[in-house]
């Protein structure tokens, strides 16, 4: 039901939050130091064709279209509000997450609509839950929510080392039954990827099998993906954009704790 | 479509003159009702407008109205004044006092017979209140018997796969009321071709100098002479309409012998029926006309129809009209008349009485448009099965997240809470694929990161949301969820259990709506006929034609058709297409009533 080392419930989170605004830290370094240079000018994001050549087909990037486009720079924009930025982070989050629950498994289903035909629809199966990974994980969770009006929820916390930058799950709690059900795993924000990969081992040490695992993302790195991918080749990822920077402030800009 | 477009003002000109001269009101209602332009409902759909038999000549009688390109004329409060009794209006076969200023939405009587229209109505449970008024004054839409009149229609001129058809164009020549506009109307009324339109040849008078004018006003002018005529301006509006083009035509006032200002907008049609007393004098216009109609009456009886009419109905003196009469209506007549008459294809002896002639000419018409490809009415309906969808129609990608929502919304079963939150979910996805179809431009912001980032930003900020009452309404919270402080305009259109036509009730927009970039919303739609009256109205308001999109959960393609046919640069967004609509109007298999569902008002058992 739980695990992580000093997972005493309730108040654990709140506490270790403080630590966690710091995982980012040792992330940045890893991507970021070459491209501080404002010289550096524009970095372009990588093309969905050329992801599914690298990445396989499990790497999916939301379509995009102007309008997805244009979230992603009003998140990027240094100069957007807070209102805004949450305002417009929880319409991409929403998009995310109606296309994450795309890749979960479906059954043939037929209705009788009202005017007496038969309409030929699906259904999906019960028995998903989501896990986010805290903090910024949780700005997720109401995009699920509204789609999943019920659905279960499950925590990770998993906090950076700040001397030796390793990623150790802390707290985690799930459903019991988490092996048999289908995972939305949450998370905005992927530098490294090295969060993401302490995340689904825990994860899979509860008995959930990697292609059962859906990650939802907003942003990842180049680095990120490819380190997620050649750890778990079956996991399935979801993201909308793939770009060599990734927008560090997400977490704090969103909570406002910037 | 089924509607038929009149134009003309057709006021009789060799007449009205010596009205004015004594003073009598009725030139006065011929030039107020002859300077405005009555378009009818173009918004009407296949299943359009039907009018029963009785109420049709009240409508042909429809004069009066507001806008000209865009202008609103003051005279649009007018509602009731639209229909002049024609109970004491009939002289022989010709109403020709009562003669439609055009051009206005005639629905024929074959119109109620069409398979579409036999199949009842679904029931509403709605109640409607008889009394209809005018949404405001100031906006461009009458009211008025059960009817509602545009001020701008867009004809479909094009056939069912958007080509451009060429229209086929009668002439009508005969004496003065010898019963051309009769014989017009009839043909028109058995045609059951979506667009006619009547252009009058009186439409064309030149503007007299001071000295006719003094002429016309003892009698002396005459207007039957081939010289009173603008020919050569004729020739240009003729062509045009043939080539489907808009035109504008001109409005002569019988009072100054000038023409007015304003003038009157008319589009090609698929049939044009050109009509006057000399329709065949000049060579350049016989070559325009496909089929040339000669009507023929006896000049007894026309000479007792004009004693009739100018000393009954316009209180003119016997000696004047004969005097008239006998120097220059029948001089001219033999002079120039007559003659033409040599170049008919078809001559009808005794005017609009002549069924026989009638029928024959409607039978030619009709082999003759469908050489062309055009569709009749009761092709209409299936005639697009099989077409590609049109290109300004945009799906969403059926995912099957989409699917599921619909599996959820369209179960019979499902309970209206569930109905309610899976249908906000796909709503939600509609707009925001919406909005992904306005115009973006590239922009570089800088992020907190130090690196400069391209993306797009939206070029115009200015959209606003239009829902139609009331499933519509259901998506306006998505709207607003997605665009901060967003205008939400609103129009609502029922169908009137009488007429079955859609009819405009409500209307509230945001002010200059025509800067804005619309988002129009109804959750289903069926044939289109509702979206497509407001489209019209948005067009109506300025807004123009690319800058709406309408956005539906559900859509059937027939409906899909007919807008994207009558405004192909409208974007159609959809979350799913269905093939069929049932004989109620249902799409199926459909969502069933979306806003009773949706609002839990259902009938008891109405499906």
């Amino acid at each position: 039901m739980c695990t992580g080392s000093p997972s005493s419930n309730g108040s654990q989170p709140e506490e270790t939050n403080a630590t966690t605004e710091q995982q980012p830290q040792p992330e940045q370094e890893a991507t970021e130091q070459p491209l501080r240079t404002p010289t550096h000018a524009i970095v372009g994001a990588a093309k969905a064709e050329e992801i599914l050549a690298e990445y396989g087909s499990n790497l999916k990037l939301l379509e995009c279209n102007s309008q997805v486009s244009e979230l992603l720079t009003i998140i990027r924009d240094k100069n957007t509000t807070r209102s805004d930025f949450k305002f417009y982070a929880d319409r991409l989050i929403r998009l995310v997450i109606e296309e994450s629950l795309n890749q979960l498994p479906y059954t043939d289903c037929d209705v009788e609509t009202p005017t007496g035909a038969i309409y030929e629809g699906l259904k999906y199966r019960s028995g998903n839950c989501g896990v986010s990974i805290i903090r910024s994980g949780e700005a997720m969770e109401q995009g699920l929510r509204d789609c999943c009006r019920s659905i279960r929820i499950g925590k990770i916390l998993v906090e950076s080392d700040a001397n030796t930058h390793e990623a150790r799950v802390v707290y985690a709690r799930f459903p019991d039954d988490i092996g048999s059900r289908q995972v939305l795993l949450m998370y905005p924000i992927m530098s490294t990827g090295n969060t993401v990969l302490q995340a689904v081992n825990v994860l899979r040490e509860h008995g959930v099998p990697e292609k059962c695992i859906i990650l939802s993302n907003l942003f990842c790195t180049p680095v990120a993906a490819r380190t997620v991918v050649n750890a778990f080749p079956q996991l399935k990822i979801l993201t909308s954009e793939l770009h060599p920077v990734a927008p560090n402030h997400f977490g704090q800009k969103y909570f406002g704790t910037d | 479509m089924s509607s038929i477009t009149f134009l003309c003002s057709k006021s009789n000109g060799s007449n009205n003159h010596s009205d004015v001269q004594k003073g009598k009101p009725t030139s006065a209602f011929t030039s107020a009702s002859a300077s405005v332009a009555v378009v009818a409902a173009a918004a009407s759909g296949l299943l359009t407008i039907a009018i029963p038999p009785q109420q049709q000549s009240k409508v042909k009688a429809a004069a009066a109205v507001a806008k000209t390109n865009g202008h609103i004329d003051d005279r649009s409060d007018v509602t009731e004044p639209l229909y002049v009794d024609l109970g004491n209006g009939n002289v022989g076969g010709g109403d020709l006092n009562c003669c439609p200023a055009s051009p206005t939405t005639v629905p024929t009587k074959t119109a109620l017979e069409s398979p579409m229209r036999r199949a009842g109505r679904r029931q509403r449970t709605t109640s409607i209140g008889n009394q209809t008024t005018t949404a405001n004054p100031s906006e461009c839409i009458i009211r008025a018997n059960n009817r509602t009149i545009y001020t701008a229609g867009r004809p479909p001129w094009y056939n069912c796969a958007g080509q451009q058809v060429e229209p086929f164009v009668i002439g009508i020549c005969g004496g003065s009321a010898s019963g051309k506009t009769t014989v017009a109307e009839k043909i028109i009324e058995s045609l059951d071709v979506p667009w006619v339109t009547l252009l009058s040849m009186d439409c064309f008078y030149k503007i007299l100098n001071e000295k006719q004018h003094e002429q016309a006003l003892i009698n002396e002018y005459n207007f039957d002479h081939p010289d009173a005529f603008d020919i050569e301006l004729l020739i240009d509006v003729l062509t045009k309409l043939k080539e489907g083009r808009k035109v504008e035509v001109p409005v002569y006032n019988f009072v100054t012998h000038g023409r007015e200002t304003q003038t009157k907008t008319m589009y090609g049609a698929n049939v044009i029926i050109f009509e006057g007393i000399l329709t065949f004098h000049s060579p350049e216009v016989l070559k325009l006309l496909d089929m040339k109609i000669f009507v023929d009456t006896d000049p007894d009886i026309r000479l007792a129809r004009r004693l009739k009419r100018d000393i009954s109905q316009r209180g003119r003196e016997l000696r004047g009209v004969l005097k008239q009469y006998l120097n220059m209506v029948k001089p001219s007549y033999a002079n120039y008349i007559a003659p033409t008459m040599a170049h008919a294809d078809i001559i009808v002896p005794r005017g609009g009485e002549n069924k026989v002639a009638i029928h024959l000419i409607v039978q030619h018409v009709h082999t003759q448009l469908q050489l062309r490809g055009f569709k009749l009415r009761e092709t209409l309906a299936n005639s697009y099965k099989d077409q590609p969808m049109p290109h300004s129609l945009h799906l969403l990608d059926p995912t099957p997240q989409i699917k599921g929502l619909h599996t959820f919304i369209r179960c019979r079963n499902t309970s209206r809470d569930e109905f309610i939150f899976y249908s906000k979910r796909l709503i939600r996805l509609v707009i925001e694929y919406a909005l992904s179809l306005f115009p973006f431009k590239l922009t570089t912001v800088e992020t907190p990161q130090g690196v400069l980032y391209e993306g797009k930003r939206m070029s115009s900020r200015k959209i606003c949301g239009v829902s139609i009452l009331r499933a519509g309404e259901t998506m306006e919270q998505a709207v607003c969820d997605v665009c901060k402080d967003i205008r939400i305009g609103k129009i609502l259109i029922q169908t009137n259990l009488k007429t079955g036509e859609p009819e405009l009730y409500y209307l509230r927009l945001p002010k200059d709506i025509k800067d804005y970039k619309v988002i129009l919303m109804d959750a289903t739609v069926a044939t289109g006929a509702a979206a497509m009256m407001a489209i019209r109205v948005l067009l109506d308001h300025d807004v123009p034609e690319d800058n709406i999109i309408l956005a539906s959960l559900l859509m059937a393609e027939i409906g899909v058709h007919s807008i994207a046919y009558a405004f192909p640069k409208v974007k159609i967004v959809t979350s799913a297409l269905d093939p069929e609509i049932n004989s109620k109007f249902y799409v199926i298999p459909g969502i069933g009533n979306f806003g009773d569902r949706y609002f839990g008002t259902e009938p008891s058992d109405d499906y």
